[in-house]
């Protein structure tokens, strides 16, 4: 959590300013997510639980640790995504 | 690919979307036409450009403006603006006195009709965890800095509510039309970690 993690993250975005996804895993995850609950499959509101549990999580050791991230945001998306998922009885990824 | 064994534990996320993908598309839940333009949508047309288009408006309009303030959702709506994550839409105003700073802490919510996705650095512990705490020390990390007098205000965004800042006019700017003046408005200055700059002669 130091000035120098924040400071590289700006410089990342000022190279490439409309950046969005950093792979296309991340934009299909994302598009995914979206589209199922766009057909009613589960609501936004319970995928977004899940994902601030999962981001949650992350932060609880970041601080603990006192260590930073790089940008694994999606992989906590995709986490709450499979998570849901299986708890929907949709789709189980393993 | 032979045997019953599955490593999608040992396999990376890019493997995993893909594996997921498949089994939806198999099911006939998602098709992969659709995700291809849900992805187009937010990385090419649903974006900061929007923002920018609000406020340029909001800057030479001043009933719009008004409107704007009084209700974000229902004024961006006037333009064309709405979709998911679109609901309760709160625009905030920068004056000489007042500075706004939107964050989530939680996570990463965000006004996507008007701003698109959020950048890596909104969502990352770094900008989460600072935000509130040292907002003037995130500005500077951005290269703002702010006389003292002028009064910061973050605001943290949740499911039901998001910010949208409407940055200052930059002097200089008088004679430009509300098209190129949404051409200089940047999404970081709508999120509060920047200020609109006037163009250079």
């Amino acid at each position: 959590m130091s000035t120098t993690e924040l400071n590289s993250l700006i410089e990342a975005a000022r190279l490439d300013a409309d950046h969005v996804f950093s792979a296309p895993w991340e934009a299909r995850a994302f598009a995914m997510a979206l589209k199922l609950s766009q057909a009613g499959h589960f609501t936004w509101d319970e995928f977004r639980q899940r994902l601030i549990a999962e981001v949650r999580a992350s932060d609880r050791i970041r601080a603990r640790d006192g260590t930073s991230d790089n940008g694994e945001y999606y992989d906590h998306f995709l986490r709450a995504l499979e998570k849901l998922l299986e708890e929907k009885g949709i789709a189980h990824s393993h | 690919m032979s045997g019953d064994h599955h490593n999608t534990d040992d396999s990376g996320p890019a493997a995993r979307v893909k594996a997921l993908e498949a089994i939806l598309t198999e099911k006939g839940l998602i098709d992969p036409a659709a995700i291809d333009a849900i992805v187009d949508l937010y990385e090419t047309r649903v974006g900061p450009r929007n923002g920018a288009r609000v406020v340029a408006k909001a800057w030479t309009d001043p009933a719009y403006r008004k409107r704007l303030l009084a209700d974000a959702t229902k004024a961006v709506a006037e333009i064309g603006f709405a979709g998911p994550e679109g609901g309760h839409l709160v625009a905030v105003e920068n004056t000489d006195r007042v500075h706004n700073l939107v964050v989530c802490t939680l996570c990463s919510c965000y006004p996507w009709p008007v701003l698109g996705l959020p950048p890596v650095w909104y969502k990352s512990f770094a900008y989460r965890s600072r935000a509130v705490s040292d907002p003037r020390g995130v500005l500077a990390d951005f290269g703002l800095e702010l006389p003292r007098e002028v009064e910061v205000r973050v605001w943290d965004s949740s499911a039901e509510i998001r910010y949208l800042v409407i940055p200052q006019r930059p002097k200089g700017t008088e004679r430009m039309s509300e098209d190129a003046l949404a051409e200089i408005v940047t999404r970081d200055s709508m999120v509060g970690v920047a200020k609109v700059e006037a163009p250079r002669a």
